[in-house]
Formats: C-alpha cells, structure tokens, sequence
C-alpha cells in the first residue's frame, strides 16, 4: 500500500496533467456538441467591456465608411417604402391586424469584437439579454446574414459568425427555390460554400443564394451571397456551389438581431406531434 | 519574490491584452500566419516554479483565452499540453550543474541558442496542438500543418523581439 503511494506520489505531475487535459477535452467536447450549455464564451462581462474599450478607441477610424453604408441603406430603404411619412396608410386598417403584424422584430447592436482569418470565427455584440437578446437568434448586416447569437450575458452576447466551420444555415436558390445548407469550408472571408443542393438543380454562377427561414433564426429572403462557381464532382450526389458572400465580414459594424416572435408557439405545436 | 510574483503578474496581463486586443485581429497573409504571442508568458516563467504549479498556470492561462475567444477547452488543453512538455524539455536542456538560483528562462541570462530552442519546440507543440484542435477534423491535414508550422515561426520571431525589445542594457552587457 505504501509503495502504491509512493509511486502516485512519483507520477503526481503525469496525474495533474491528465486530469487538466481531460477536463479541458470535456470542455472542448462539450463546446462542440452542444453549445448551448456552456459558459466559456466571449458574453462574459470582462471580455465584452475590454472589447468595448477597444472598439471605443478604433470605431473612428471606420466611420466615413460607415457612413457610407448606412446612406446606401437607407437608400435602399427609401426606395422600398417611400420618402413621405404616409406612405403606408394604416387609417383604415382595424388594430391587430395580421397584414400589419409583423412577425420578425430587430434589434441593432454595435459589433465591438470580430475575427474573420481562423478557422472558428465569432462577434461580440455590445447588447445582450438586458435587451431581450437570447439565444439562437440570427444576426444580419446591412448586406446579407452575418451568424447566430451562441450565447448572452446581461449586456453583451457572443455570436458564431458565418465564417465558423460548426455554423450551418438553411438556404436556398432565389431563382430556382433549391434548398442547400450554407457551409464555410473556404478558409477565407469573402466566400462561402453551399453543399447539399441536388445535381438536377440548376444553379447559375450570378444566382442569388437567400436564407430559407422557418428555423426561428433567420427571416425567410435574407440576402446571402450570390453563386461564384458550380462545380458536378463525379460521385456525389450532390453540387459543388461557391458563393461570395454580400456582408463584407472583414468590416462589419452595425448588425440588427432578428427575434422571430412566432417561435415558440411553432415550437410547442410541433413539440406535440407524435414522434415516428 | 515579491518582485518576481509582480514582474509575471504585470507580464501576463500585458501579453494577454496585447493577444486579444491587437494580435487576435492581426490579418497576416489571410490568415496563414496567426501569432499567439500569449505563451511567452509560460515560456518565461521561474526555473524554480513547482510542476504542479507550471500545469495550473498554464491551465488557467488557456481558459482565460478561451473566454476571450469563445473557445472552451481549445487553449486550455494546448497550454496543459505545452506546460507538460516544458516540465521534461527544461529537464533535458538543464546545464550540467543544473538551474542556479536566480536563473531565468530569457535570453540574456540563458543564451540565444538555449532560449530558441526551447521556445521553438514548445511553441510548435503548441500551435500544432491547436490548429488540429481548432480544426476538429483532418481533412485539411496539410494546409494545418503548414498554417501551424508558418504561425509557431511568426510567434517564436515576435518572442524573440519582445526579448531582444525589453532586456535590459546591463543585463545584455553580462550575458
């Protein structure tokens, strides 16, 4: 028994090194498959605040372009709705109307940290749940999507960006209505891939990839990108879609947080359908 | 000690802030080449530092990290790995009469070759450990190892300027 001692005792700093490492591949396992439950994340309190200081320091030197961007959206904006202040006439219209209810709600939030060169890339929003953020709820730039909301704190939240080898979207071609899944496998900022759209669906280089919507994340129509390459691999059912993604990842300032208001209730109803 | 347990304190508040602040967001030829400048901190703690010690510090370095990167487990692993790895390395690199009292892991006191050499296998285990991890998979098992490979030679060139950067004169003119 003492020789047993003796000898744990010999190997204690193999022992503490086991141990470490094991607890940190419980975390890395977990973090991968279900990331809901964890804590390790850039929402933290510390973390958002010297992200913010930081972002406080630079955000000047960004911000003719971001006015720039801002006016093109506005103009796209304008161009959609109208300039006048009545140009959607509601007078007639009784209250509680569903043509005027709208099922999606957006929260803007300013973008205080972001990587786009490594493989598992993520934001840090400067609004959290104190502004009823929560999450799984998309994010979306001025241009097209940006990621996911992974995790909230009471001021800040962490999201898993487009450019994440562990983030899937739901897709599909405008034009033709294929569905695919939004996959980034292309090391790079810029584009993007689209896998599981079936080889009989004719997708075009110039195509406009949307979001599918009815996942409670994304609205249905979100630009995406738009289709740079299609490949036909021989033995693979399905193609091989490129896209250039709109939201220029490497620049993204200000985001709107899309909360999907009829979520929960689909969630219930399709929670009571009987498992097969 | 007090000096010591001071100097490191303010060394890693330093290199973990100029990690996530500015080295986070370095774009290097397209992100090819990420630096983690973080591990010097480890690398240049005390010789007379216990091993259990060395695995916890370097534990809890990664996981602080990790928070900042939203990476559980990623950078915690890689630092208990290279902490590992330091307790043999620094074992079989010891000089002949062993560690003096007093002796530090920098380049002044230790020499060029001796501080290159160590540095440059731990930080190569290291960042190969958490390319692969970061990956997750091996389908990309080349372009890993070089983008592993080309970032330990990124972080080990900046290691060696911050040493040659803040070495003191006096400390120069002995070694």
């Amino acid at each position: 028994m003492r020789d047993l001692f003796r000898f744990l005792y010999r190997i204690r700093d193999t022992l503490l090194f086991l141990a470490l490492l094991l607890t940190a591949l419980v975390m890395l396992y977990n973090g991968n498959m279900h990331h809901r439950s964890i804590a390790i994340n850039s929402s933290n309190a510390v973390a958002g605040t010297i992200f913010t200081w930081r972002s406080q320091v630079t955000e000047y030197t960004s911000l003719r372009e971001r006015n720039e961007k801002l006016v093109v959206e506005n103009e796209a904006l304008r161009n959609r709705y109208g300039i006048g202040s009545d140009a959607v006439d509601t007078t007639m219209q009784p209250a509680g109307d569903s043509a005027i209810w709208q099922p999606f709600t957006f929260t803007a939030a300013k973008v205080v940290h972001a990587t786009y060169h490594k493989p598992l890339n993520y934001l840090t929003l400067d609004r959290g749940s104190a502004s009823s953020l929560h999450e799984d709820m998309g994010v979306v730039g001025p241009s097209g999507i940006v990621g996911v909301v992974r995790a909230v704190s009471p001021r800040f939240a962490s999201v898993i960006s487009v450019l994440n080898t562990d983030l899937r979207t739901s897709v599909k071609v405008k034009r033709t209505g294929h569905f695919g899944l939004l996959y980034w496998n292309t090391m790079d900022a810029a584009t993007a891939s689209v896998i599981d759209i079936p080889k009989h669906g004719r997708v075009r280089e110039q195509d406009t990839i949307v979001t599918m919507g009815g996942d409670g994340i994304f609205p249905p129509g979100v630009p995406v990108g738009e289709v740079l390459s299609v490949e036909n691999p021989p033995g693979r059912p399905d193609l091989n879609v490129r896209i250039r993604l709109f939201e220029d990842m490497a620049r993204v300032g200000f985001v709107y947080v899309v909360e999907d208001r009829l979520r929960s209730e689909r969630d219930s109803l399709e929670s009571q359908q009987p498992t097969r | 000690m007090i000096t010591t347990l001071a100097s490191n304190l303010g060394r890693f508040a330093l290199l973990v802030l100029l990690q996530v602040l500015i080295l986070d967001r370095l774009d290097v030829a397209n992100g090819w080449m990420v630096p983690y400048l973080y591990v010097l901190f480890l690398l240049m703690l005390p010789f007379e530092l216990p091993n259990w010690a060395g695995l916890l510090i370097g534990a809890a370095t990664g996981l602080v990290l990790d928070a900042f990167g939203s990476t559980p487990g990623m950078h915690m692993s890689a630092c208990t790995v290279m902490m590992f790895a330091r307790i043999h390395l620094l074992r079989l690199m010891a000089p002949r009469d062993g560690y003096e009292f007093g002796m530090r892991p920098t380049v002044p006191r230790m020499g060029l070759a001796w501080f290159a050499t160590n540095a440059g296998v731990l930080i190569l285990l290291h960042h190969l450990w958490l390319f692969f991890v970061e990956m997750h998979r091996f389908d990309a098992f080349f372009s890993t190892l070089l983008r592993a490979i080309l970032s330990a030679a990124f972080t080990l060139g900046l290691a060696l300027l911050t040493q040659f950067l803040t070495s003191r004169a006096s400390e120069r003119a002995r070694a």
